[in-house]
């Protein structure tokens, strides 16, 4: 591709920000913290897809761009190369996440019992209209029970691995610090195992959607339910100096387990995926997607490379939005390839061999 | 008698925070109120005299994860730290680290940890610790207590 330099638009460009910004109210600590305490779930989604946990700085990315979360993705992923990499901290187990939401569709009895959490799955959707004549929605308060919930569950899969149900295969285990880094490595398929959940925990939430829901409506090769999913914080463990592992505080995590219901071989196949912040859309549609790429399939939903190279939030959205850009030499040469190629048309049409062809002059335009 | 009340709970708070194991102690001060935390500090410095700051700044740690099917370690992301390492009289080392970009909040938590690392803490210190670490379990037995509420038997359904 070719582009042409923009010239002489400094003033133009100048004011086309600031007719962005004059939408918008001016950006202060307090409209950042405003957004961090309204919208948590918009402020999870944006870290997870940047793949950095920081809530204030989310909340300002998002604020700063308006509300646009590819952009305020952008800016996080930008600002996240201008931090070093300090630390790799102890790996987090399923085991060890603080649970507040734990529910299985597949399994009603589950070890631990289902906990609903945090949710809207079985409220009236109705818009509370009310709210803009002046009306105040408050929540009404929880009431506790006596006895709290354990902070942690135990892992459903597990139960499923004792009870035959689920293969006991177990990858090899790696250093910490060796373990493959998409962000360092670059993607190359077959994707490491490690590759592909990196991936789908920074993907773009609404493009795993598509994909993931493709899948779910047949065009993939699974059938998918949900065997585990749950909402909690993990402690970010780091190693002092003195040598003494600690936790550094917690993150909003989420997890899922998808669960084929056709069995192969005997036993379940499931699928995973996990990413920063509570984002159960994201989750499921990734460990579906996750549990459709362990088949053989045609289905380019179902495809590792399709399906990866397409759900990267800031690739695919920069590359949308690059055609914005100047292609002036490019199409130019199109127009051009057109042009010759209608000139060319009557002269073959004058020869009298054939009518002209519509398919044929494109071909010569693209050739 | 109140304040005879008030004494003996302060020293037996005193007592149960230094009987804290060190990573509890840490896992303690990266969590604890971030106002509390300064203030403790701060009443510190003048004992502890010279700081060197080895390190106050910002920076990344990768979150590995394990796949719960298969057991593949990954990497769920970053998680920006503010990290705060100090060394004090007699070359004791003070470390801090916290989630999030408060580099005050990490430089408070190196005070406090090379304070008791050089065995000058004060019963503060351990009170703080103590007390800090009761309000910690209540605030999760609450939150908790408020989630049980929602557990289901899925026959009702």
């Amino acid at each position: 591709m070719a582009y042409a330099a923009t010239r002489g638009g400094e003033a133009a460009i100048g004011e086309a920000e600031r007719l962005f910004r004059e939408d918008l109210p001016s950006l202060t600590a307090e409209r950042v913290a405003m957004v961090r305490r309204t919208l948590p779930y918009l402020v999870d989604r944006a870290m997870g897809e940047a793949s950095l946990y920081e809530p204030d700085l989310a909340a300002l990315a998002i604020a700063q761009a308006g509300g646009d979360l590819y952009e305020a993705v952008l800016l996080l992923r930008a600002y996240r190369t201008t931090q070093p990499r300090l630390w790799t901290a102890e790996a987090v187990r399923h085991s060890d996440i603080f649970t507040v939401r734990r529910i299985s569709a597949a399994f009603k009895d589950i070890p631990g019992g289902q906990i609903l959490g945090p949710t809207l799955d079985y409220s009236h959707r109705l818009l509370k209209v009310g709210v803009l004549s002046g009306e105040t929605e408050a929540a009404d308060p929880v009431t506790p029970r006596p006895v709290p919930a354990p902070p942690t569950q135990p892992a459903l899969v597990d139960w499923q691995r004792e009870h035959g149900l689920v293969a006991d295969t177990r990858a090899e285990s790696v250093p910490l610090d060796e373990i493959p880094d998409v962000t360092r490595d670059g993607l190359l398929f077959p994707a490491p195992r490690a590759h592909r959940l990196q991936t789908l925990a920074r993907g773009d939430t609404g493009g795993m959607l598509a994909l993931g829901y493709a899948n779910m409506r047949g065009y993939g090769p699974t059938h998918p339910t949900v065997n585990d999913l749950r909402l909690g914080e993990a402690e970010v463990r780091l190693r002092h100096p003195r040598g003494t592992v600690f936790s550094a505080g917690r993150v909003r995590v989420s997890e899922a387990e998808m669960v084929s219901k056709a069995a192969s071989g005997g036993t379940l196949e499931l699928g995973f995926c996990a990413t920063f912040g509570w984002n159960e859309v994201k989750t499921i549609a990734g460990a579906t997607l996750d549990l459709s790429m362990h088949f053989e399939s045609d289905y380019p939903a179902a495809s590792e490379e399709f399906v990866l190279y397409h759900t990267e939030p800031t690739e695919a959205s920069g590359f949308c939005i690059h055609f914005k850009m100047p292609h002036y030499v490019t199409f130019q040469s199109s127009l051009d390839a057109l042009r010759g190629a209608n000139t060319d048309r009557p002269a073959k049409g004058r020869a009298g061999d054939a009518a002209p062809d519509p398919a044929k002059a494109v071909e010569e335009i693209v050739s | 008698m109140k304040g005879e009340d008030r004494a003996a709970t302060t020293s037996e708070r005193a007592v149960a925070g230094r009987n804290l194991s060190e990573p509890r102690k840490l896992d303690i001060l990266a969590r604890a109120e971030p106002d509390g935390l300064k203030s403790l500090a701060e009443s510190l410095l003048d004992d502890l005299g010279a700081v060197d700051v080895l390190s106050s700044r910002t920076g990344l740690a990768m979150v590995p994860r394990e796949d719960s099917v298969t057991g593949t370690l990954f990497h769920l992301g970053e998680v920006l730290i503010a990290e705060a390492h100090i060394r004090v009289a007699g070359g004791v080392e003070g470390y801090g680290a916290i989630v999030g970009r408060d580099l005050e909040r990490a430089m408070a938590m190196a005070v406090i940890d090379a304070a008791i690392a050089a065995d000058r803490a004060p019963e503060t210190v351990f009170a703080f610790l103590a007390a800090e670490a009761e309000r910690q379990a209540a605030d999760d037995a609450t939150r908790l207590a408020k989630v049980e509420a929602t557990r289901v038997e899925m026959e009702a359904f």
